[in-house]
């Protein structure tokens, strides 16, 4: 099993041995001249006022928190429908309990209006 | 010494050198990069332990989204770098405690009777272990499983209630509402008369 | 392959060996995707342009066959411009971040059957948790580049991948339901016995969720909102230039094509031909007609032709409503399918078995 893995492995260097080496490349063929108004964070041609990093409003916030619940159901999710077919109808019966109280859960955000962007 | 050990050996390095980036980073934002990368690693590590499933869960979840929300929460809330960093020599002998005691428990843990068991013997080399977790987590464990549910509804309910602020005056547009309009609702077709034409020559 | 594993086994110590027989497969699979994704930026200005009456690209070489070529150099001669403001490492670490990934993919990908390079249990697994890491080069893109375009985007995109990841999550669910394996080939062997063989027909629904959450995943047309030019310019990468710019475009179109390709392997039956095994006697129809790479090849390139036909016929949604498709509608649906199908398993009903 691990011999399969070392593919993967090999695959994830190359591509970041790749990415390092078109920028190498990139910064070698190219010219460099800095300018400070080529240089400074575009502002449909205004002056940059004020830094960038803001505070953001904390509804992204809700929709990651929300996104890790989600995910693991998922990963509850994925080795059940796997063996669906060794553990029977205990087992659908089982995840039907799970999803259940997990939709409880959905239905509430949805009622709250966590999921209204506004 | 083996490939194997060799890998190991590397990733258990990268893993410990990037834990302690994660507590010595100057920049919040670095350490989160430190922090995807242990986990990353540990990752590896466990698939090298043939726990194929957990290791790759492991990216999955945590890195996949739990840093997705540290790097949102450490982006985004605008921290002042410096002032998080003035409390740091104050709270050290706190923290040097804190590590002690930890690292005290887990020798206490691995020394205890409980570790001190012959090792189980390597699976199969075919076996999939995914099946494996299936087989006995929706039968055997079947009453953690459902628990585990219900602390992930308590926590999709603590979220909302936590983070969920309603603003006022705020306009909306229900995409329902836009959605199901028909023509017939907003035209009307009004039939009336051509008017004369005016100043013929 | 055996043979040259052994070949070179015979003067080099064992590891290295293997080590280099795997570079040599992950080349041959990196050279056509990149060929791949340098003549889908040409198909794609190409087909959009004939579907809005215009030319498109026709200067460079015959009928414009060499335009990708000429763009490729042209932005390898682009000066890379660092902004005063940005976090220098965090800004030249997010390209790669977001190449790796998308790169890195393809070895669980198998092309025909026994044609693939990392052949593991958990296959689509490994697929859902490495596309999971794309997202990280957008959000330090747009952290890293100081900029409020970039940050705005990078916010957005995050919020975007994250909710219509678990759209896809559920869609593979009802995949894996069906086949009973995490492996890609276990997937695509499950699907044999012809045209009505295939995933598509008893999971109609979450193949149209799966590639809805697909073109939003790769933050393409209509669900594009990230680089959304008429509000914020061009994203997270507003900053970028040159190689630097080349790298996040190469992941994103290394991710469509990726995303084309598994829609094919896991609802269209892959390399598999839809004549079954009908056709396997006579010489030369046989061949053609039968099981084979040139199969996937061309389901693949149909999707990614949709993904180009989308991007010419929709209008660019708007954000709530693309938070609102995602978690309002393709998540109920996949929910209600895989409760559906569950119940169908346990009636031991035939076409979900």
């Amino acid at each position: 099993m691990l011999a399969e893995y070392l593919p993967v492995l090999v695959f994830l260097s190359v591509g970041f041995a790749m990415a390092i080496l078109m920028l190498l490349l990139g910064s070698l063929l190219s010219p460099r001249r800095p300018g400070e108004a080529k240089d400074s964070p575009f502002e449909c041609g205004f002056e940059a006022f004020g830094d960038a990093r803001m505070k953001f409003d904390v509804r992204y916030y809700l929709v990651a928190i929300l996104f890790i619940i989600f995910d693991l159901e998922i990963a509850f999710l994925f080795p059940w429908a796997v063996v669906l077919d060794k553990i029977g109808l205990f087992g659908l019966i089982a995840m039907g309990i799970f999803l259940g109280i997990l939709i409880i859960g959905f239905i509430y955000e949805w009622k709250k209006g966590a999921l209204e962007w506004e | 010494m083996t490939f194997e050990l060799f890998i190991f050996y590397v990733f258990s390095a990268v893993t410990l050198f990037s834990a302690v980036g994660v507590v010595t980073a100057r920049n919040p934002v670095y350490a989160a990069l430190f922090l995807i990368l242990a986990f990353f690693t540990s990752a590896a590590t466990w698939v090298l332990l043939e726990a194929e499933f957990l290791g790759v869960v492991l990216v999955l979840v945590y890195v996949g989204a739990v840093m997705v929300l540290f790097l949102f929460v450490i982006m985004m809330l605008d921290i002042n770098i410096d002032t998080l960093k003035e409390g740091f020599t104050r709270y050290m002998p706190i923290g040097i405690l804190v590590a002690v005691a930890v690292a005290a428990e887990m020798i206490l843990v691995m020394k205890s009777k409980t570790f001190d068991r012959p090792i189980p013997e390597a699976a199969p080399l075919d076996s999939s272990n995914t099946e494996a977790i299936g087989e006995i987590l929706y039968t055997e464990y079947v009453y953690p499983f459902e628990i585990a549910a219900v602390i992930l509804v308590v926590a999709i309910i603590a979220a909302i209630a936590l983070t969920l602020r309603r603003r006022e005056g705020v306009k909306k547009q229900d995409q329902g509402a836009q959605i199901r309009t028909r023509k017939e609702d907003r035209l009307r077709i009004v039939k009336m008369k051509t008017e004369a034409k005016q100043g013929e020559r | 392959m055996d043979t040259l594993t052994t070949f070179l086994n015979s003067f080099l110590p064992e590891g290295l060996a293997t080590l280099i027989v795997i570079l040599l497969k992950i080349i041959a699979i990196l050279l056509p995707l990149i060929l791949a994704v340098a003549y889908t930026t040409f198909a794609e200005r190409k087909v959009i342009g004939y579907m809005q009456a215009r030319m498109g690209p026709n200067r460079v070489g015959p009928k414009g066959w060499l335009q990708p070529i000429a763009d490729t150099v042209k932005l390898m001669f682009k000066e890379i411009i660092t902004p005063t403001n940005s976090s220098k490492v965090v800004f030249f670490i997010a390209p790669m971040l977001a190449l790796a990934p998308a790169l890195a993919v393809w070895s669980v990908i198998p092309f025909w059957d026994g044609g693939v390079l990392a052949n593991v249990n958990a296959g689509l697994l490994l697929i859902l948790a490495i596309n999971s890491l794309d997202v990280f080069g957008i959000i330090l893109a747009g952290w890293a580049s100081n900029s409020k375009y970039a940050i705005l985007s990078s916010l957005r995109v995050g919020a975007q991948v994250v909710s219509y990841e678990i759209a896809m999550g559920f869609a593979l669910v009802g995949v894996l339901m069906v086949s009973g394996s995490l492996n890609l080939t276990e997937i695509v062997r499950a699907q044999s016995g012809g045209l009505f063989g295939w995933n598509v027909w008893p999971l109609f629904g979450l193949f149209v969720v799966f590639f809805i959450s697909g073109v939003a995943e790769t933050n393409r047309a209509p669900f594009d909102v990230a680089e959304g030019e008429s509000e914020i310019v061009a994203g997270f990468h507003v900053e970028y230039s040159g190689m630097a710019f080349a790298l996040f475009f190469l992941a994103e179109y290394a991710s469509m094509i990726l995303i084309s390709t598994l829609t094919a392997l896991l609802f269209f039956g892959g390399w598999l031909s839809p004549f079954g095994t009908a056709m396997d006697d006579i010489p030369v129809l046989g061949f053609l007609m039968g099981d084979g790479f040139h199969w996937l090849l061309l389901k693949a390139m149909f999707f990614l032709f949709c993904y180009l036909w989308f991007r010419a016929t929709f209008p660019r949604y708007r954000y709530d409503q693309i938070m609102r498709l995602g978690w309002k509608i393709l998540i109920p649906v996949t929910l209600v399918w895989i409760f559906g199908e569950g119940i169908a398993i346990a009636l031991g009903w035939q076409p979900w078995l």
